[in-house]
């Protein structure tokens, strides 16, 4: 029968809906619309003012941390925009294409960041986002202390007080580099806090954490 | 008679059957041997037929009687033993030994005999028959019957122990009966004489010896001591030489080190007013080289020695860098490390033997306190500095190298030998700009060494410094030869001209140097830009001196030698008589920081007051106004104007300056090693890479590992490095 061969064809087509682009489904027709939604048509991506948009209508914060979640899962590469790319990767795979399903899916993508086997690089990621400038390669103390709180506070909170304590009064790093960044985060995994027996300073460890260590050490013997 | 009868027995048959002697025959024959034996011992040989007895031994051996001959020797001669025995027993007092000896002599003479006679059953029978041999037997017979009597072993025991005791406490004894007693012990065996004398006479010694020690230490200084110890041991081994075994001497010598040095080692060395710090302090050479033979002798002994050394060492170098006396002084505070190191030098040449393990805690010593002092870098270079100024005329040459090979040697021990090379650097550029010509040879020697310790890099630029002054004269002669004529009658000018990256690096400041000089200096500097096309010259005006020819008041001359920046100031006078700070400053363009030190060297400091100025306050204001001293009047005609150096504030500084720039010069060449090691390795852990950035650049400072991080850590943000993702100790080289 006609009418059937050509609803298979059509289920056919919706399985392989990126091999065979020429015939969007229904789905990726909803998650672009909710793209046009948000977008400003004259750069053909979400800015700024559209992402905030896109908060108020999840009723997030913009500074929640599960906005920076989603640009991850998006693999965004400029902080404050989405390209069209960028949401369709992001909301397929979160299998959302409606606003509701995007909110539910918010919750769940809490989840699958806190897996130890995504965390790292959901941490990694929150960093180089963090750089706008082209070649900017650090960050300035200011909003490294912003983004610990954000990614790192919930699971180290002591850690990340304390190590932003420091930044703050330590005068010899005006910023942080990727690599600091990422020892920090294996910093908190390895090394048991307050008590710091099992940190070594003649390890590989960045210096900004030997000073650290240095400092806290310090702290507790005048205390 | 049945002669006839017996002749027909004792017809000889031939030897093709078995003759079955009569047994008689061999009882008879044996009395014979006996006899003999007896009168052997009885010392009545010379009547006896050698060739009879050895025959009837002979033939008591061949007929199968071998063990009756056996049997009877040992049974006779064990008889003569025994009374042996009890006439050695029965002597008394000290006619023991003698009589001992006597036997002994007696009973050997016998055996030999005996053996000689009893040859062919020592051959035959005794080896079939897994006996003894006579000689051994012999021997065996003595030792049982003789000397381990009951009554004679332990009496032969106590006279020898008695005897070598008197012989220790200063009495002479029978060195020649001893040596044959002892003999006789060995011949029965090691075992005989170990267990007879040797052990007891060790261990009475360990008790004799302990006992001196104890009462020797308790009333001698050290040195005396060991004099006495060296005696005993001398004593010891001179005694073995001549009566005891060669293998005691060995055990003797272990007793008495033991129980002299090796127990008393730490209370010697430590000994107040007379131990090894004493003896290092006034260079008591032969005490040293006592304590030093005697303690190599012991285990650990030279240990201790080495220690007490180092510690004193250390102790006194770390005074001495850290003597504020001496720190005012860097010359006297270098020559006397080098005294020092003499000092120590020449202790371990006469006393240690040239040891090499004291040589190198001497070097590590050294390499310690040396660098206790952040200074000592720029003190080394001001002490070089100070001797090759003053001229080493009236020096040999040789003097001069061993002067020289002396500096090399404080040099090695530094480890920032980078912050010594810029200090050097300094000191050389003035030096060479001075103008003196003295030492010259000296100073390219030094150079020299520099090279071969430290290669080329070191001192490329050195030699850039010497090759500018030589090519400045040429230039400088050419210069005249081309102009001369119309140079006859201007000022006489003689410039240096210096490679920017060989000196080391001025600040450059303003000056308008005066109108009378313009004209030759605008024409040496065409000359030399003609022959030198696509170079900058810049006069550099905080150099350089004049000499200029002043008339005070109406006849007062003078020569006056002044700087360049006083030159400038004095030249103005020509023209007006009256100037006011301001006047000069705007004319010379002088800094006024160095206006301020030239004017002040000129209207202030006594005997050198060519100017005048108002009011006559010490500071110079620039409200001042100044004019020329008419009333001034040198002692002698040559007048040198030297300039006022600053408080010793502005030394610091400058001092801080060299330091700062040597600590960044080193950013750069850490990462150069680390680079080049990554390049080689591709991989490596953190601990390695620090471990190998050190060795590298050991030859010029030693790096500091949080430094070395730092780095590392620059590198890694400008993707040269990267760490490994796996493990985070291993940096990775990315091409």
């Amino acid at each position: 029968m006609p009418r059937a061969s050509k609803r298979k064809a059509d289920a056919v087509k919706s399985s392989h809906a990126e091999t065979a682009p020429k015939k969007p489904t229904k789905e990726v027709e909803r998650i672009d619309n909710l793209f046009a939604s948000y977008a400003n048509t004259s750069i053909s991506m979400i800015d700024p003012e559209g992402v905030e948009k896109l908060c108020s209508d999840l009723s997030v914060e913009h500074t929640d941390v599960r906005i920076l979640m989603l640009a991850w899962k998006m693999n965004a590469k400029k902080q404050g925009y989405f390209t069209q790319e960028e949401w369709r990767t992001g909301l397929k795979s979160l299998r959302a294409d409606t606003l509701k399903k995007l909110k539910k899916e918010l919750t769940e993508l809490e989840k699958e960041v806190a897996n130890p086997n995504n965390f790292e690089d959901f941490y990694c990621y929150s960093f180089r986002y963090c750089l706008t400038e082209d070649k900017q390669k650090s960050l300035d103390i200011e909003s490294v202390c912003v983004l610990l709180d954000l990614v790192l506070g919930p699971k180290f909170r002591l850690q990340v007080d304390s190590f932003c304590d420091f930044l703050k009064i330590q005068k010899e790093y005006k910023v942080v580099n990727m690599d600091q960044w990422t020892n920090f985060f294996r910093f908190c995994q390895e090394i048991e806090f307050r008590e710091l027996k099992n940190y070594d300073a003649c390890q590989a460890w960045p210096l900004i954490l030997d000073n650290f260590v240095d400092w806290l050490r310090e702290k507790s013997k005048s205390a | 008679m049945n002669s006839n009868h017996k002749k027909r027995n004792f017809q000889i048959e031939a030897f093709k059957h078995k003759v079955v002697v009569d047994p008689k025959y061999a009882d008879k024959t044996w009395r014979l041997l006996e006899h003999a034996i007896n009168e052997i011992y009885n010392h009545n040989a010379s009547g006896l037929s050698f060739e009879e007895l050895y025959r009837n031994a002979y033939n008591m051996v061949l007929h199968k009687f071998g063990e009756k001959l056996y049997t009877g020797l040992v049974s006779t001669m064990t008889r003569h033993l025994t009374s042996m025995s009890k006439s050695i027993e029965d002597t008394h007092g000290e006619m023991f030994l003698e009589e001992l000896n006597n036997k002994w002599t007696d009973h050997n003479k016998a055996l030999q005999m005996i053996r000689d006679i009893l040859m062919y059953m020592d051959r035959t029978y005794v080896p079939s028959s897994h006996k003894t041999p006579v000689h051994e037997l012999g021997l065996n017979l003595w030792r049982d019957n003789v000397i381990h009597l009951t009554g004679i072993q332990t009496r032969l025991q106590n006279t020898l122990l008695q005897l070598i005791h008197s012989e220790r406490t200063g009495q002479i004894i029978n060195r020649g009966l001893m040596r044959n007693i002892v003999k006789m012990l060995t011949d029965l065996g090691p075992s005989v004489y170990q267990s007879d004398l040797e052990t007891p006479f060790l261990e009475v010694s360990a008790g004799f010896y302990r006992v001196e020690s104890q009462d020797f230490i308790e009333c001698c200084e050290c040195g005396d001591y060991l004099q006495k110890a060296e005696r005993r041991l001398n004593e010891e081994i001179d005694r073995v030489s001549h009566y005891l075994d060669s293998r005691t001497k060995i055990k003797i010598t272990n007793v008495v080190e033991k129980e002299m040095i090796a127990n008393h080692m730490t209370r010697l060395v430590h000994m107040e007013n007379s131990g090894l710090v004493n003896m290092l302090v006034n260079d008591k050479y032969d005490d040293l080289k006592r304590i030093y033979n005697l303690f190599h002798r012991v285990p650990h002994g030279l240990d201790t020695i080495r220690e007490v050394m180092t510690s004193y060492l250390r102790d006194t170098g770390k005074n001495l860098v850290t003597d504020p006396e001496k720190l005012k002084d860097p010359v006297e505070f270098v020559q006397s490390l080098l005294n020092e190191k003499d000092k120590f030098d020449k202790i371990i040449g006469f006393s240690f033997n040239n040891d090499k393990s004291f040589q190198n805690s001497l070097n590590s010593s050294f390499e310690f306190f040396i660098n206790l002092n952040p200074r000592s870098p720029e003190f080394i270079s001001l002490f070089v500095d100070d001797k090759l100024k003053k001229g080493l005329k009236g020096v040999s040459e040789e003097d001069v190298e061993i002067i020289l090979d002396k500096v090399m040697m404080l040099f090695r021990y530094l480890q920032e030998k980078d912050l010594f090379e810029k200090y050097y650097k300094q000191h050389l550029a003035k030096r060479l700009l001075s103008g003196k010509d003295s030492s010259d040879d000296a100073e390219k020697s030094l150079v020299l060494k520099l090279k071969t310790e430290c290669g080329y890099q070191f001192t490329s630029k050195l030699e850039g410094m010497f090759t500018d002054i030589k090519t400045s004269q040429d230039t400088v002669h050419g210069f005249y030869s081309t102009h001369g004529s119309e140079l006859v009658t201007g000022p006489i000018l003689t410039v240096q001209v210096l490679t920017t990256g060989s000196w080391p690096s001025q600040p450059g400041a303003t000056c308008n140097l005066p109108t009378e000089l313009t004209s030759i200096c605008e024409k040496f500097k065409s000359y030399y830009l003609g022959t030198h096309t696509g170079r900058r010259l810049t006069w550099q005006t905080n150099m350089g001196t004049a000499e200029i020819k002043a008339t005070f008041g109406k006849s007062q001359k003078h020569e006056l030698t002044v700087s360049t920046y006083q030159m400038c100031v004095l030249m103005l006078f020509n023209k007006s008589d009256r100037l006011t700070y301001k006047d000069i400053e705007q004319t010379t363009e002088i800094p006024s920081v160095d206006l301020k030190r030239c004017l002040q060297s000129m209207a202030c400091v006594k005997g050198k007051n060519v100017i005048r100025k108002e009011p006559m306050s010490k500071e110079i204001m620039e409200s001042d106004v100044f004019f020329v001293n008419e009333k001034f009047v040198g002692k002698f005609y040559k007048v040198k104007i030297g300039t006022v150096v600053a408080a010793a504030v502005k030394e610091e500084p400058e001092k801080m300056e060299t330091r700062q720039r040597v600590e960044e010069d080193r950013k750069p060449q850490i990462e150069a090693a680390v680079v080049r090691i990554m390049k080689a390795r591709r991989v490596l852990d953190h601990n390695n890479v620090i471990a190998e950035v050190i060795q590298q650049l050991q030859s010029r400072f030693l790096a500091n590992p949080g430094e070395i991080k730092k780095r590392i850590e620059s590198l890694i943000e400008r993707d040269f490095l990267e760490r490994d993702g796996s493990d985070r100790k291993l940096y990775r080289y990315l091409a």
